[in-house]
């Protein structure tokens, strides 16, 4: 429809200029067909054929034509035509007939062409408009959100002086635009157009209505043609069609908010309650010890009573691990700012792990290799110490064995790889997308220590760090899992130490 | 040795005081900066153990002040992530952290690196440090581990100094950038290396050092203990 509208300008035109033409050759051979009537002495058939050529041209092109036609006719017959020849007069009955009857024919069938042929316009020009109206509301029935909407619009013009719209939604804090910037708009420009004229003619303005009163307003760009040639477009129409799609995408999109906070609410309570459940456990221990102590401290032998001090002591570490995490799982969800991040050396790091690991596991066989010097990265210390120290109690706690854990830290391209290689029964496949959700257990570890969140806070903070953590399981016949820990390394890095020296 | 406790926790502080006071020291507490404060203007404390998180005012802030008022040792009680927090405790003057929640023996032997140092700075500069397994004679420039005698370059030497005259106490990369390279902006990178040349020395496994412990993200701690003499 948009597309065609130009050719169709053109070829008018040319139709205007053949049915001048044409309505020129009609008046001509009636002018001829008089002068012969006339010629035979037949003067009221002279008359007549003049007064059928007026006719149709008043018939076929209106009032303007048909009354110019009329007097042209009026003035050749009386000057050309009929005696006296070349000179005007209207003084007997005779002479005044034709005159009166061309032009009252001429007046009566042009007006009556004149208003056949503007209705037929206006009911062209309706006709376009609803066709456009109706196309745009079906196309609008697509639109899910408020910029399919201004898409939408945008693609279905030019349409008559209709070149652009604009869409803006009047919310809370201010309006905004449905382009999708940033920000409230500022309104300003907008009146201060507006109030400087000129703008409601080309830049009309007009507002959306919803369900619940104006939800916006929409600003046309017309153009500079004049109204009559291509009809007045409908603007209030497709004001009102824009505003129902408008309301219904707003209607849309308060839905699925609410949705999504039901969600995550539910997500919350699921988490509470995890997590009293984990935190209740060691505190259970702490309180069955403590109060024993306190009831029976007489009764208790030395030994019983060193190992509920140690339960004690145990649990604490625990629950003080636990509140670590999350902690962290809290920082992890909150975004992690690299202002956070210095130089951080992964083979000291490995050094003070090892000592805390080595301190909360004491039977625990760990075998190292480290085939770097220094391994410099850019992270933040305590979360790169708590990433390493999740991933090797992970390997204790779930990869048991007879043998002990491997630890190897090479260097791969600009990056240092940290391997944590455990013989344990390894993590089925179905589970290894898994493993790094928040409060994931796997079914085989439900019964054991942990609290599904080690590897989660491991990811995430290496993550944040530029690095990843992979798993490999798998990796020794048909057993254990090797995990890789691999960190891009900071362009500082020195290979090797001994280059200072 | 009489201390300072300040800690707006009564737990925290109806724990601690009996542990210390059967360990031979005078505590008196106080819940707040004002208290802090007002106890430091009356009275000398040797130590401070300060807790960052008070209700009237940042722990930090009081740091300065309480230098002013007392000649004594602070020690900061802080959480073990907040790593810039004890960094700027630590340039405002504190001497030592524990990082919470500690064990007795940990918070023990944190004090008792504090008052050694308290008793040395009595002294004048010590000449010797001597524990079970290493010794250094600043004088002569002399080290030796396990009795055997260990070669180090000057730069190593002065950061084992200062590490050394604050055995048992954390010194921040700061400082030892200072003592080794007179600048506290010099890169990090050549501390590290420095350290990682000295365990490579003084450590049975440099990748598992237990004598220079690494404090991530503060400094570096000299895990031996002198001989009393």
């Amino acid at each position: 429809m948009a597309k065609s509208f130009p050719r169709r300008l053109i070829s008018r035109n040319a139709q205007d200029a053949l049915a001048a033409m044409v309505d020129i050759a009609i008046f001509a051979l009636a002018t001829v067909g008089t002068y012969f009537a006339q010629m035979w002495d037949r003067p009221r058939s002279a008359v007549l054929v003049y007064l059928v050529g007026v006719t149709l041209i008043g018939a076929r092109s209106g009032l303007a034509w048909g009354v110019t036609a009329a007097v042209t006719a009026s003035l050749i017959y009386n000057l050309f035509l009929s005696e006296p020849l070349f000179h005007f007069s209207a003084s007997s009955a005779e002479e005044l007939i034709p005159l009166i009857a061309f032009n009252v024919t001429a007046v009566l069938t042009g007006a009556m062409a004149g208003r056949l042929k503007d209705s037929v316009k206006l009911a062209r020009a309706a006709e376009a408009k609803s066709a456009y109206l109706l196309r745009l509301s079906d196309e609008l029935q697509r639109a899910i959100r408020i910029m399919d909407v201004l898409r939408i619009a945008r693609g279905s013009l030019p349409f008559q002086r209709v070149r652009d719209v604009e869409i803006y939604l009047i919310r809370e804090d201010g309006v905004y635009s449905a382009a999708g910037e940033s920000g409230p708009f500022d309104t300003d420009g907008l009146v201060a157009e507006q109030i400087g004229g000129g703008a409601s003619g080309r830049r009309p303005i007009h507002m959306l209505k919803g369900s619940g009163g104006e939800i916006g307003f929409v600003r046309f760009t017309l153009d500079d043609s004049p109204a009559g040639d291509q009809g007045v477009p409908d603007l209030q129409g497709i004001a009102i069609i824009l505003g129902l799609a408008v309301d219904r995408c707003l209607l849309l999109e308060r839905l699925s908010e609410s949705e999504a906070l039901q969600k995550s609410e539910e997500l919350k309570t699921a988490i509470l309650s995890s997590v009293s459940h984990d935190l209740r456990t060691p505190l259970t221990a702490i309180e069955a010890a403590a109060t024993s102590l306190k009831a029976f401290d007489s009764s208790l032998s030395p030994r019983n009573r060193a190992e509920m001090l140690a339960t004690i002591s145990e649990q604490c570490r625990k629950l003080n691990r636990y509140t670590a995490n999350l902690l962290d799982m809290g920082r992890i969800q909150a975004g992690i700012p690299s202002v956070l991040f210095t130089e951080v050396d992964v083979v000291e790091m490995l050094g003070v792990v090892l000592a805390s690991v080595r301190e909360t596991y004491p039977g625990q066989e760990i075998e190292k290799q480290i085939g770097l010097d220094s391994a410099v990265v850019r992270a933040n210390p305590a979360m790169l110490e708590q990433v390493i120290f999740n991933l090797l109690e992970n390997a204790i706690l779930h990869g048991a064995s007879e043998r002990p854990i491997y630890l190897r830290l090479m260097r791969v391209g600009g990056a240092c790889m940290l391997e944590i290689i455990d013989f344990g029964p390894g993590i089925p496949a179905n589970e290894q997308a898994l493993v790094f959700e928040k409060f994931y257990r796997s079914r085989a570890a439900a019964h054991r220590d942990g609290n599904g969140l080690g590897l989660h806070i491991a990811n995430g903070f290496t993550q944040a760090f530029g690095g990843t953590v992979a798993i490999v399981s798998p990796h020794f016949e048909g057993v254990g899992t090797k995990i890789e820990l691999t960190l891009p390394l900071a362009e500082m890095a020195f290979d090797h130490v001994e280059a200072l020296q | 040795m009489n201390i300072l406790l300040v800690d707006d926790e009564p737990a925290i502080i109806s724990a601690l005081s009996p542990v210390l006071r059967s360990q031979g020291y005078a505590i008196a507490t106080a819940d707040s900066a004002a208290e802090a404060l007002k106890a430091a203007e009356l009275q000398q404390y040797e130590l401070v153990l300060l807790d960052l998180g008070l209700p009237d005012a940042d722990g930090i802030e009081i740091i300065g002040k309480l230098k002013q008022l007392t000649e004594g040792m602070i020690i900061i009680l802080s959480a073990r992530h907040l790593e810039a927090e004890k960094v700027r405790a630590l340039d405002e003057g504190a001497d030592d952290y524990v990082n919470k929640p500690f064990g007795i023996e940990e918070l023990l032997a944190r004090i008792r690196a504090a008052s050694r140092r308290l008793r040395r700075s009595d002294t004048a500069s010590q000449e010797k440090f001597v524990s079970d397994q290493l010794t250094v004679d600043f004088a002569q420039r002399e080290i030796r581990l396990m009795g055997e005698e260990i070669k180090l370059s000057p730069k190593e030497f002065a950061l084992l100094e200062v590490l050394c005259r604050h055995a048992g106490q954390v010194v921040t990369h700061r400082k030892l950038l200072i003592a080794g390279w007179s600048d506290p902006h010099a890169d990090g990178q050549y501390l590290r290396s420095y350290i990682a040349l000295l365990r490579q020395k003084l450590e049975y496994d440099a990748a598992e050092p237990q004598l220079i412990l690494t404090e991530p993200g503060v400094g570096y701690r000299l895990a031996a203990v002198p001989v009393h003499g």
